[in-house]
């Protein structure tokens, strides 16, 4: 009987067959999830730290160790500083391909392409002494971290104290009116300041945004809603900055970039400017003898008698076009790890402030005193949205240099009131 | 008018103006030499005369060579400067050569779509690129930028080529295709030849347009093994707020040697090619 053993091989061979198949339905999800359960890579992308050390570190000491670790290599990806990174970010969230963590310069712009690292930024405060809360006002989108702040890049007065005591001012100004005061001394002496008002990113909102909120001004009220920059308190700080300008102030600052305050310094053309601590840093290896003479000092107070300073935030997002975020977001937990962190933060000299209270007091800001001024910017620190969140018309006026331009307008002729009313009428059609 | 008699006249009307263009067109290189030999101490010193070099130094050389992978933008670089450009000759002849000859349908605008291309800024082009240039998955690769230079380098080549060509006399063709030559013998045999010029002043200024093309190789070329010398140089020479001008100097120098070689070579057609097609024939 041929046919029923035909019909038999038939049917035995779909049954094999269906068998296979259903194994293969079974064990495939578990397959795929262990071929996807260990990425070959992580792209990590950052902007070039001024501290060179910092990224040395990184790519020589913690990528190793990660790899060696979980078999997972750490691709390291340096960006420009100076601006460009964002494009970057934009392309490669707009793409949805490129890095799998990244620093989220101006993370209002993508917020809803990162994934939700609450898990982690809760742990690590938990286990860190606590976050600033200023900080939270970035990385929190509704109710979820969606960054972990990494660091802060102070900034600060840097002056040559030779100089001030040389011209009688044994203590650094501790009002902007004694600042002025103090700048008209160094000025006619040959050392006027160096106060940066062009479009550069960080040292023109370093001290003029400090300088509006210790006059009691803020560019946007708490809930963002309502433009506060239209008041008597901006037209003072406005003319304060006018007198500045002309009676202690280089005339070229008004329209410095970031490294062109660095440049004058260094070439001892200004006495004074609001930087990072890259000058001391720069001063200390090529010109050593005015390394020995440059201080730090915390922004002066304003007429509310209260003293502010600009945060310049670093924050690790995690992207979810991410081909495994869960990676990703590992690979960030680790990092924060106080094991990687705080030899990390060590290697960059402190340039990168962190956030956390459990490193308020370590001792490695002792290692160069005039360092530890930039661990209390902290303290007195705001983002330049504050009080309002930070958001994409934050960003178009920070951006557009609105309110930088307000100043310098009125500094080159501009009735103040119509500079006021200007930068007042462009933050409006922004916010709408 | 340079031909008045005697050295003083020669002197004024032509020596000391070819001087002070020498000066003004050679100084920018001067500085680059001398900042790129200065120690970082007189780099900064504002009381030392800027223009002489009191310790010269070789560190920033040493220091770009060490310290960064300078040698490979700089291979990168003249890999993707000289694909690009060979591309975009090519297909800039092949665009340029029926628009200056052929008289077909759609010609003019043609033409006008083309010069349009070159006129979109690449800011608003970079995203829409970065995307085709994702889904080819070439991101971090040369072929990206070899792909996407010619976009912008086959426009010019072509306007340029258009010029060239029109300048050939139609009888040397016709007389090629009595001959029997086909159009594509004609072009190959009698054209081309006749323009060398035009192609040698349009690869110079393409193999310059690609050298330093910017904003797509930062897009694309985000690891730094891939990286060309202008993204390069930014990145890992800018560092914060600080230029490390030295090392940044050595870099623009050693990159502007092979392209003033090239140019040395070849400046006649260069100069040629500034007024190519500007005298009807």
């Amino acid at each position: 009987m041929t046919q029923p053993t035909q019909s038999q091989a038939t049917r035995r061979s779909f049954l094999k067959l269906a068998t296979a198949g259903a194994a293969a339905v079974a064990t495939g999800p578990w397959v795929s999830r262990h071929a996807q359960a260990k990425p070959v890579s992580i792209t990590f992308a950052r902007e070039s730290s001024y501290v060179k050390n910092f990224d040395v570190h990184f790519q020589n000491v913690m990528a190793p160790a990660y790899e060696k670790a979980t078999g997972i290599k750490i691709e390291y990806q340096i960006q420009a500083a100076g601006g460009s990174a964002v494009p970057q970010l934009v392309s490669m969230v707009e793409n949805k391909t490129g890095a799998d963590l990244a620093w989220v310069q101006q993370e209002w712009l993508y917020r809803d392409a990162l994934v939700d690292v609450s898990d982690i930024a809760e742990e690590v405060g938990k286990q860190q002494g606590g976050w600033y809360d200023e900080i939270k006002r970035l990385s929190i989108d509704k109710g979820k971290w969606k960054s972990v702040p990494n660091g802060n890049i102070g900034q600060l007065m840097n002056y040559r104290k030779d100089w001030f005591d040389e011209a009688g001012i044994k203590s650094f100004p501790d009002t902007w009116d004694e600042f002025l005061e103090a700048g008209i001394k160094l000025k006619a002496k040959g050392h006027p300041f160096g106060m940066s008002m062009g479009h550069g990113f960080a040292d023109n909102y370093s001290w003029l945004y400090p300088l509006l909120w210790s006059y009691g001004v803020t560019v946007m009220d708490k809930d963002g809603k309502k433009v506060a920059l239209d008041s008597s308190e901006t037209a003072k700080a406005v003319e304060y900055v006018k007198r500045l300008y002309k009676e202690a102030c280089i005339e070229d600052c008004i329209g410095w970039l970031d490294p062109h305050n660095n440049k004058a310094f260094l070439t001892s053309q200004i006495s004074c400017t609001n930087n990072a601590y890259s000058i001391m840093v720069s001063a200390k290896r090529d010109l050593p003898e005015m390394g020995k003479v440059i201080e730090h000092a915390l922004n002066p107070k304003g007429p509310t008698g209260q003293r502010y300073h600009a945060l310049v935030p670093v924050t690790h997002g995690v992207f979810g076009y991410s081909k495994d975020p869960q990676a990703a977001k590992d690979f960030l937990r680790w990092m924060m790890d106080p094991k990687q962190y705080r030899p990390w933060i060590a290697s960059g000299d402190m340039y990168f402030a962190p956030y956390l209270h459990g490193f308020d007091k370590v001792p490695e800001w002792d290692v160069e005193p005039r360092v530890k001024p930039f661990q209390k910017v902290l303290e007195t620190g705001k983002l330049t949205s504050w009080p309002a969140p930070a958001n994409r018309q934050h960003g178009e006026v920070i951006n557009r240099w609105i309110v930088i331009d307000m100043f310098t307008k009125a500094i080159t002729g501009t009735p103040t009131k119509n500079a006021i009313a200007e930068a007042v009428s462009q933050i409006k059609a922004i916010y709408g | 008018m340079v031909e008045g008699r005697g050295f003083f006249a020669r002197l004024v009307r032509l020596y000391l103006p070819l001087a002070v263009c020498l000066v003004v067109m050679l100084f920018p290189f001067y500085w680059m030499l001398i900042t790129s030999i200065k120690p970082n101490r007189e780099l900064y010193s504002a009381k030392i005369m800027p223009l002489i070099v009191y310790q010269p130094t070789l560190k920033h050389y040493y220091d770009l060579f060490a310290d960064t992978n300078f040698l490979l933008w700089t291979y990168n670089t003249m890999l993707v400067a000289v694909v690009t450009t060979v591309v975009s000759l090519v297909l800039g002849a092949m665009v340029a050569y029926p628009l200056a000859r052929l008289n077909f349908p759609g010609a003019a605008v043609v033409a006008i779509g083309i010069a349009a291309t070159y006129l979109v800024p690449q800011p608003l082009l970079f995203i829409p690129m970065a995307d085709i240039i994702n889904r080819l998955e070439l991101g971090n690769t040369l072929r990206a930028v070899m792909l996407t230079y010619p976009t912008l380098l086959i426009p010019f080549c072509a306007w340029l080529l258009m010029g060239y060509f029109k300048s050939v006399p139609r009888e040397l063709e016709e007389a090629a295709r009595i001959d029997g030559a086909s159009r594509f013998q004609a072009m190959w045999r009698v054209v081309l030849p006749l323009t060398t010029p035009g192609l040698l002043s349009a690869g110079i200024f393409a193999f310059t347009l690609a050298q330093n093309e910017f904003l797509y190789a930062l897009i694309f070329l985000a690891k730094s093994d891939v990286r060309t010398v202008p993204v390069g140089a930014i990145t890992e020479l800018i560092r914060g707020d600080v230029f490390y001008w030295g090392q940044l100097m050595a870099a623009a120098l050693l990159g502007s040697i092979p392209v003033a070689v090239i140019y040395s070579f070849f400046v006649d057609y260069y100069v040629a090619g500034l007024t190519a097609g500007s005298v009807k024939s």
